[in-house]
């Protein structure tokens, strides 16, 4: 680490930016808190605490920005297992939330574009292609994303991740650490448990390389046990949404989702969680719901569709409708359970072969059922996902069981996560209004 | 150029099965290993496609853009194309494939059982190590069906066998320039492997090569290699034939890349599995770009190829993210690309041949 790289990170970091976020915040928190800020005609306000998401998200990245000599930096994908790795002291980067950002802040077409002029396929996934193009072009509505010194890559929710790091790795020439995690048609078998666990000693001896330090099993137990309580909070965070009217939707928690897929391990995100826990407790005492008035609640599968998550959301909010829970985000709590600080290599090989994208649609079917049943659910949107392969294949028969055996009004919608060329809006509006007629509002 | 080896068709070869009570497998792409189903006396038989084949009943199961490998190989079994199989068997190959195995087991489940097989996407000893453990489950799934038990000498053979077919098919291809067959028939030999015996398989090759000439062909005049998927449609290697093009070594999924190296291990699990590891470079291995990248250019040098097409299925993600680096380090080195991207289920587009022609002429 120089000296210089040093000063001016915590000179911009540490002093003048965490200062100038908090600031911020704090006047976010007193508008909200202010009798008569909000205007919208069928939303509650959003959580205070939501303040405080911002300010947790816009200081990773400005970390980000001056990171470079003063830690190592590891990309992962969204679901590998990262204990070992902060507890080595990496900070990391996730391409796919990156992506999101990206999406949410509608650039995602552009640096999409960049990578097809590059000659990769529009058929590829559009995270993917995001991040490429990011690279390739060096712009991002984050400010700067430092380059890494290692790359971990695991496959429990795609083999798509894999190629794509693939070209990450050729581009900037740096290790590449694969955990491989047998794709579980049923019951996850011995030998694959095994396997797992294997190949994260092995990353673990790898980054332990790359970084120049070694493991202190103490530091591993703390970040594992910080990493449980994350998942558990999240897990009760998102349960708020059984309550009637839900005080929180799947449109808030694929934005407030963003601290346990990046910042997992970190106590800064249990507090966040806990506090925001803490306020949807209070509004479900006070029957305040998300929407003003609550008629129908709905189920959502598969990636949200960033670029229209808010006119998503504004839309359904008018007809009543309340997007409740979703498969997706109710992936990073499902496995809160098999965390276990006390044997984390063997507990992290357990989480991280059972994600919900690493079973059969058998599965997620089954999921979707009883989150059916959790939420009281009147409906399930189904993303068929053209970026996601992964995702989607088995959605078409998921959908005709939900409709057929349960009598389940279900509705696929064909868009993409991050590709907005994809979506046709005028013809999605149309098939949901058919829908929210199926649903009586 | 005649065809003088009497290459057997699929259809034909699977009529003889039945007729002869021969049971057989239904093998979807890409790794696995012939030998452990010889052993249980099941002829593997592979499913790439079938080309140009609806994908209508697929339809209802499968989004448009899943890629038409899959869509044919589903719409073939759900319009009863595998019933007389004992078993079929979805290799984990991909995403696409990932969902089709799953959605036969959960969804769909076939009277004929679905066995899969999980192919770990390392080369390290641990990956050996699983996936040893991974063909032995698989053992295990097919004695349940054929009753049999396959003892470890039996393996062994049917190993060596696979391994001297599989050195056939190298030598085939290494002699490529000096056998008198247009590309269209070539691979018509080459892809028997994908449903004869490796012993008939071998003989074919063998024939092959005592009938070619003493001196390199002198009718090529443009060499190239084939890297992708699979090469379909097949009206594609006539028109390369037309376009004075000749394929001098092939780098598909469904041929070259499953030129597996001997291997010797005394555990005839530990022995497949080390060989189907230790496969040419493969995107469905997981290689990396780089090892992928020096492997072209190694077999463009050796056979002095002047470009490489890569024939790609549309949708085939693990093909496509590799094409601009692999390209890229490709032109580099003044070797030739072209794309060709094709939807299998549907007969060659003349934008594709015109762009095959010019790219011939590119050459020039
Ligand atoms: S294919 Fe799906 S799971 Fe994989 S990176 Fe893309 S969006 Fe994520
Ligand atoms: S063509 Fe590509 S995507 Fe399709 S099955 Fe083969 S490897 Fe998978």
């Amino acid at each position: 680490m120089s000296l210089r790289d040093s000063l001016m990170y915590h000179l911009n970091v540490s002093l003048l930016g965490h200062g100038a976020l908090r600031i911020q915040r704090i006047k976010a928190q007193m508008t909200m808190n202010r009798q008569g800020w909000w205007h919208h005609e069928h939303l509650n306000p959003p959580p205070v605490t939501s303040a405080w998401l911002k300010e947790l998200i816009s200081r990773h990245y400005l970390k980000g920005r001056w990171i470079t000599g003063t830690q190592k930096v590891a990309w992962v994908t969204s679901g590998a297992p990262i204990e070992f790795l902060k507890a080595l002291g990496y900070y990391l980067i996730y391409p796919e939330n990156h992506g999101a950002v990206c999406g949410i802040r509608r650039v995602g077409d552009e640096k999409c574009k960049v990578a097809e002029h590059a000659g990769w396929s529009r058929d590829i996934c559009s995270y993917a292609r995001t991040d490429i193009g990011t690279i390739l072009s060096g712009k991002t509505p984050v400010g700067k994303l430092p380059k890494p010194d290692l790359l971990v890559c695991c496959t429990n929710i795609c083999q798509t991740v894999l190629y794509w790091y693939q070209v990450l790795a050729q581009q900037f020439k740096v290790p590449l650490i694969l955990i491989d995690t047998p794709f579980l048609y049923s019951k996850a078998p011995e030998h694959a448990l095994d396997f797992v666990e294997k190949q994260i000693q092995y990353a673990i001896e790898t980054a332990e390389k790359v970084a120049g330090v070694s493991m202190e099993p103490k530091r591993l137990r703390h970040v594992t046990e910080l990493s449980h309580d994350a998942v558990d909070l999240w897990n009760r965070i998102m349960h708020t949404g059984r309550a009637r009217p839900a005080p929180f939707l799947a449109f808030d928690e694929f934005i407030h989702m963003a601290p346990i897929v990046e910042m997992r391990g970190d106590q800064a995100t249990v507090d966040y969680y806990r506090a925001l826990l803490a306020e949807l407790e209070a509004r479900i005492k006070n029957g305040t719901g998300a929407l003003k008035e609550e008629k129908k609640r709905v189920l959502w599968d598969n990636l949200p569709i960033w670029f229209v998550v808010r006119k998503f959301g504004n839309l359904l909010a008018s007809r009543g409708v309340a997007l409740v829970a979703s498969t997706y985000t109710n992936a990073w709590g499902e496995l809160a359970d098999l965390i276990d600080p006390h044997h984390p290599i063997e507990s992290m090989a357990k989480c991280y072969i059972h994600p919900i994208l690493n079973r059969g649609t058998g599965q997620k079917l089954q999921t979707m059922k009883t989150m059916i049943e959790d939420y009281e659910v009147d409906g399930v949107l189904l993303h068929s996902d053209r970026s996601c392969k992964p995702y989607s294949i088995g959605q078409m028969d998921q959908q005709s069981i939900l409709l057929k055996q349960l009598g389940i009004p279900a509705l696929l919608l064909e868009a993409d996560h991050n590709d907005s060329r994809v979506l046709s809006w005028e013809q999605s509006e149309n098939r949901l209004q058919a829908f929210f007629e199926v649903l009586g509002v | 150029m005649s065809d003088p080896l009497n290459i057997p068709s699929r259809k034909e070869v699977l009529s003889d099965y039945q007729s002869s009570g021969q049971d057989f497998v239904a093998v979807y792409p890409i790794h696995y290993h012939r030998a452990l189903l010889r052993a249980h006396d099941l002829m593997p038989v592979e499913l790439w496609g079938p080309s140009q084949y609806s994908t209508t009943s697929a339809d209802a199961h499968l989004q448009a853009y899943t890629c038409s490998v899959v869509r044919c190989g589903l719409s073939f079994a759900l319009d009863g194309g595998l019933e007389k199989a004992r078993a079929i068997i979805v290799p984990h190959s991909c995403d696409s494939l990932q969902g089709l195995g799953s959605v036969f087991l959960d969804f769909i489940q076939p009277k004929t059982p679905v066995l899969t097989l999980y192919v770990p996407r390392g080369r390290r000893e641990m990956d050996v190590e699983f996936f040893a453990r991974e063909l032995m489950a698989l053992d295990k799934s097919l004695a349940k069906i054929t009753g049999k038990r396959p003892s470890e000498k039996m393996l062994h053979s049917f190993i060596d066998n696979e391994q001297k077919a599989d050195s056939a098919m190298e030598a085939v291809l290494n002699n490529r320039i000096r056998i008198p067959m247009s590309n269209r028939q070539f691979y018509e030999l080459m892809r028997t492997r994908q449903y004869v015996a490796a012993e008939k398989f071998e003989k074919l090759a063998r024939d092959t090569l005592e009938s070619m000439q003493q001196d390199n062909r002198t009718d090529c005049s443009h060499k190239l290699v084939i890297s992708g998927l699979v090469p379909e449609p097949a009206e594609l290697l006539s028109v390369m034939d037309d376009a004075g093009l000749t394929v001098v070594w092939d780098d598909t999924a469904c041929i070259g890349r499953r030129i597996y190296p001997e291997t010797d291990d005394a555990d005839p699990y530990v022995r497949m599995a080390r060989s189907i590891l230790g496969a040419p470079p493969d995107s469905a291995l997981g290689s990396s770009v780089e090892a992928r990248l020096a492997h072209l250019l190694d077999l463009t040098r050796n056979k002095q190829a002047q470009g490489v097409v890569f024939w790609s299925v549309k949708f085939c993600e693990p093909e496509l993210f590799y094409l601009p680096q692999l390209s890229r380090g490709l032109e580099l080195a003044g070797i030739r690309t072209l794309l060709l991207e094709v939807d299998i289920s549907e007969p060659a587009s003349a934008q594709v041949q015109t762009r095959l022609e010019a790219f011939a002429e590119s050459l020039t």
